[in-house]
């Protein structure tokens, strides 16, 4: 009887459990903790408008913010800025509004002559500031909450150059910007502590953080830091980054092969966090110098690829790759198939007519891959392959990493090149929409359409010009797209609030114990 | 023996001299560039040229070699592209995990090998000579990488006992920075016991079958005090010229178990500082290795002394 009204008894409680909301059940956040997040290696530098590297990036948006950044959606989201900026009707001024009584991490308030010295750094330290300098006619702090740029022409990607992790736009105080940074002083949630090459960067948790006050939505809204101290470790051995995450040294590991899903999954202390979509393998071709110069060859080689098998090489199975020929996948803004439909239609028969029609007799191309990303190296074996079976010669140079760096910028030195990145959301981030970067794309169709892309500020019109340039790209081939791939990280179960992202951040993120 | 260590002393300065041009014609010939590497993937030609020229990097070559020959002949290594910080400073900084790994790896490495060497010799051609021959072609065919690996899904991931990879969080104390070395020394000291096996093997069979060795059994010594104090002694000298070699290339920096672990030591600062083409790091580094190489091989020579009244210099 008692057995009885004991099972009644926890039906009951079970019952009324399941009637709870299931917000409420949700782990409230709490403050504290240390998190140890393993990245792919050692930062080359903490200073993020230096850099391009991911991994300064997710680093250092800890530490230092920027104007705007990405809401859900990839919307762009003010963060020091407090609202949109106004844009005149031509497209050639922005004003921006900033926010006030925002606090550095050396206690000074920050004002426009701080971002306007920042931004003015910005635009000769960065690469991507370097680019956008050209463009602006000047930058003045016509109060000290407003900033105004005054551009020589429309252009529609400045925004997100102002909110990009990478080649950043980072706000600092007037008076600590030496180049090199000797100060790492920022106004995010987190503040430096210590750098210790090679073994760790700690923060610590920045307790006059002058926080947002507008809902959090992705890198946007509200930041509170929850954890007391993030460390950042580097692990560059991505079998030492899998056991870790498995004996639950590190609290988050990032950058892990996708095959190693397999043994992350059903594990008592960790959890995989598969990044569906997050970026193309990519092939890129001289456009401008030697055999690849030709588009007719360029396009024959598109035809000699077989991407499935490339991408089967790379990465071991459909689960960690889509076989999409759009450069953006379903769901973002710049979703288009325009045409895409020559994606992966693999033809030695007709690839070997192309390139003779185009003129193609022999020579040799030199196609520099590397093997410090394996998938690199797997799917540059598949297309040298392919390539070959279409009657290509190829010269598959295989090179450590910062020799492929060194030999892009010279022309004379390659026809194709291997690479890779994460799908970002604005469109002209990319390299090739820079015809001074290696691959030189430049034509009279490829400048008209891309200007038209630039200055267009309407987003759905912006979208539609984006197939035209995607039509474009798969026309005059200066790049070969080859699918997507899914990236994973894993955290430990104690760790709440982390959500994908290409450079995962840990404020609104706690620790259960 | 003062003349002979000034001697020394004054060979290992030609042999630094030729070290150096050695590794500043190297890092100069392998391509690379670290401007490239620090602005990434994207950068343009123009902003690698500009950099290199903040770096100093475009100065001619024979320039950059007497700036670099005069540095060092100062015991100035230069300042570090990448870390921001002097060279002497990023190797004064990695010389504790790299000083304790070799220490202990050795330690463990004379406790397998030393008495494997002898039991394996007494017992010539019996099952605990065969036993302690097999494990060590066994350990000596294993790579350090992949016995690492093994050990840490082992012992750190199913039974715990071990961290897997670092060298301590922020702040840990000099005992947890040890336990963060211990598994890593296990490996490189299984890999190295495998060396000294044999050779204490060799030696020892070769002292045992000498004269002064019968004559003490005849005398009816006992028959350790024949191994351990006649023969061990007298064998010692080959032993201890490899223990020394092992030494050495042990602090040059065991690169391959430092990467699989993680441990900030002085192999994993050159590997990075090679893929980074931090050119000042790769010369600081490997000369200081170089230098570590000849002084400990100095040091070996010079304790061949004590062991062996024989040995004059």
């Amino acid at each position: 009887m008692m057995r009885w009204v004991g099972s009644l008894l926890v039906a009951a409680a079970m019952a009324l459990a399941a009637t709870v909301p299931a917000a409420a059940q949700q782990p409230q956040p709490r403050q504290g903790g240390a998190l140890t997040i393993a990245t792919i290696g050692e930062p080359p530098t903490l200073d993020p408008m230096e850099s391009t590297a991911d991994v300064v990036g997710l680093i250092a948006q800890h530490v230092f913010e920027t104007l705007y950044t990405w809401g859900d959606g990839w919307r762009i989201v003010p963060l020091l800025a407090a609202s949109d900026p106004q844009i005149s009707a031509d497209g050639k001024e922005y004003v921006i509004p900033l926010r006030t009584g925002v606090r550095f991490h050396d206690g000074q308030e920050m004002t426009s002559a701080d971002v306007l010295a920042s931004l003015q750094r910005w635009m000769r330290v960065a690469v991507r500031g370097r680019t956008t300098a050209e463009i602006v006619e000047s930058m003045t702090a016509p109060s000290p909450t407003t900033i105004r740029i005054v551009l020589k022409q429309p252009y529609a990607p400045l925004m997100a150059l102002l909110s990009l992790q990478t080649s950043a736009a980072i706000i600092m105080p007037a008076n600590k910007q030496p180049t090199p940074l000797t100060e790492f002083i920022g106004t995010g949630p987190y503040r430096f502590r210590e750098r210790q090459p090679d073994r760790y960067v700690l923060l610590s948790r920045f307790e006059n953080y002058s926080a947002r006050s507008d809902a959090t939505n992705m890198y946007g809204g509200r930041r509170t830091a929850y954890i007391e101290e993030l460390r950042f470790v580097p692990v560059p051995n991505a079998a030492t980054r899998i056991e870790g995450a498995l004996s639950g040294q590190y609290g988050y590991v990032d950058s892990l092969p996708v095959e190693s899903v397999a043994r992350l999954r059903g594990q008592q202390r960790v959890e995989p966090i598969v990044f569906p979509s997050f970026g193309w393998p990519l092939i890129f071709l001289n456009t401008r110098d030697g055999v690849t110069a030709n588009p007719g060859i360029r396009r024959a080689i598109a035809m000699s690829l077989d991407v499935r098998d490339m991408l089967e090489a790379a990465f071991g199975g459909p689960d960690f790759y889509q076989l999409d020929g759009a450069y953006y996948p379903q769901g973002w803004q710049f979703h288009s198939t325009a045409g895409a439909e020559g994606f992966n239609r693999p033809d030695p028969a007709r690839a070997r007519a192309m390139a003779r029609e185009a003129g193609y007799n022999g020579q040799t191309i030199r196609f520099m891959t590397t093997q410090q990303f394996d998938f690199h190296y797997k799917m540059s074996l598949v297309a040298a392959e392919n390539m070959r079976a279409a009657g290509f010669t190829v010269d598959l140079q295989v090179l450590d990493w910062a020799t492929q760096l060194q030999r892009r910028p010279d022309g004379a030195l390659w026809d194709m090149f291997f690479t890779h990145g994460p799908i970002l959301p604005e469109p002209t981030l990319y390299s090739f929409f820079n015809s001074g970067a290696p691959g030189w794309w430049s034509t009279p169709t490829r400048n008209q359409v891309v200007s038209a892309f630039s200055s267009e500020s309407n987003p759905q019109r912006r979208a539609e010009i984006w197939g035209d340039v995607q039509r474009l790209i798969y026309s005059e081939v200066p790049i070969i797209k080859l699918g997507n791939f899914n990236a994973l990280a894993a955290r430990a179960r104690g760790l709440n609030g982390v959500q994908p992202a290409p450079w995962p951040f840990f404020w609104n993120a706690w620790l259960q114990n | 023996m003062r003349q002979y260590i000034l001697r020394r002393l004054g060979g290992m300065a030609i042999v630094m001299f030729v070290v150096a041009t050695i590794v500043f014609v190297i890092v100069r010939v392998i391509p690379g560039d670290p401007a490239a590497i620090m602005l990434g993937p994207d950068a343009t030609g123009a902003d690698i040229a500009a950099l290199r020229e903040r770096l100093g990097l475009n100065e001619p070559l024979p320039v950059q070699y007497a700036i670099f020959l005069a540095r060092t002949a100062v015991g100035d290594l230069g300042q570090s592209i990448f870390l921001n910080r002097p060279v002497l400073q990023a190797i004064a900084e990695r010389a504790e995990p790299t000083l304790c790994l070799t220490l202990i790896a050795i330690t463990i490495a004379l406790l397998i090998g030393l008495p494997a060497g002898i039991v394996s010799a007494v017992n010539r051609g019996r099952l605990a000579d065969q036993v302690a021959l097999a494990m060590a072609m066994l350990l000596a065919s294993m790579p350090a990488f992949w016995l690492g690996l093994i050990f840490i899904q082992r012992f750190s991931v199913d039974l715990g006992w071990f961290p897997v990879a670092g060298y301590g969080e922020p702040g840990a104390s000099f005992l947890e920075r040890m336990r963060h070395l211990l598994l890593p020394a296990i490996v490189l000291g299984l890999n190295s016991s495998a060396l000294i096996t044999r050779f204490t093997r060799a030696s020892m069979l070769d002292v045992l079958g000498e004269d002064y060795i019968r004559t003490g059994r005849s005398k009816g010594l006992g028959e350790p005090v024949v191994v351990m104090k006649h023969a061990l002694r007298n064998a010692l000298i080959p032993i201890l010229t490899v223990i020394g070699l092992t030494m050495a290339l042990l602090l040059g920096g065991a690169v391959v178990t430092e990467t699989v672990f993680s441990l900030p030591g002085v192999g994993n600062l050159v590997v990075s500082a090679v893929l980074r083409r931090d050119y000042p790091v790769i010369q600081g580094a490997l000369i200081v290795i170089a230098a570590l190489y000849v002084l400990v091989n100095l040091a070996i020579d010079l304790l061949y002394l004590l062991i062996d009244p024989r040995v004059r210099y």
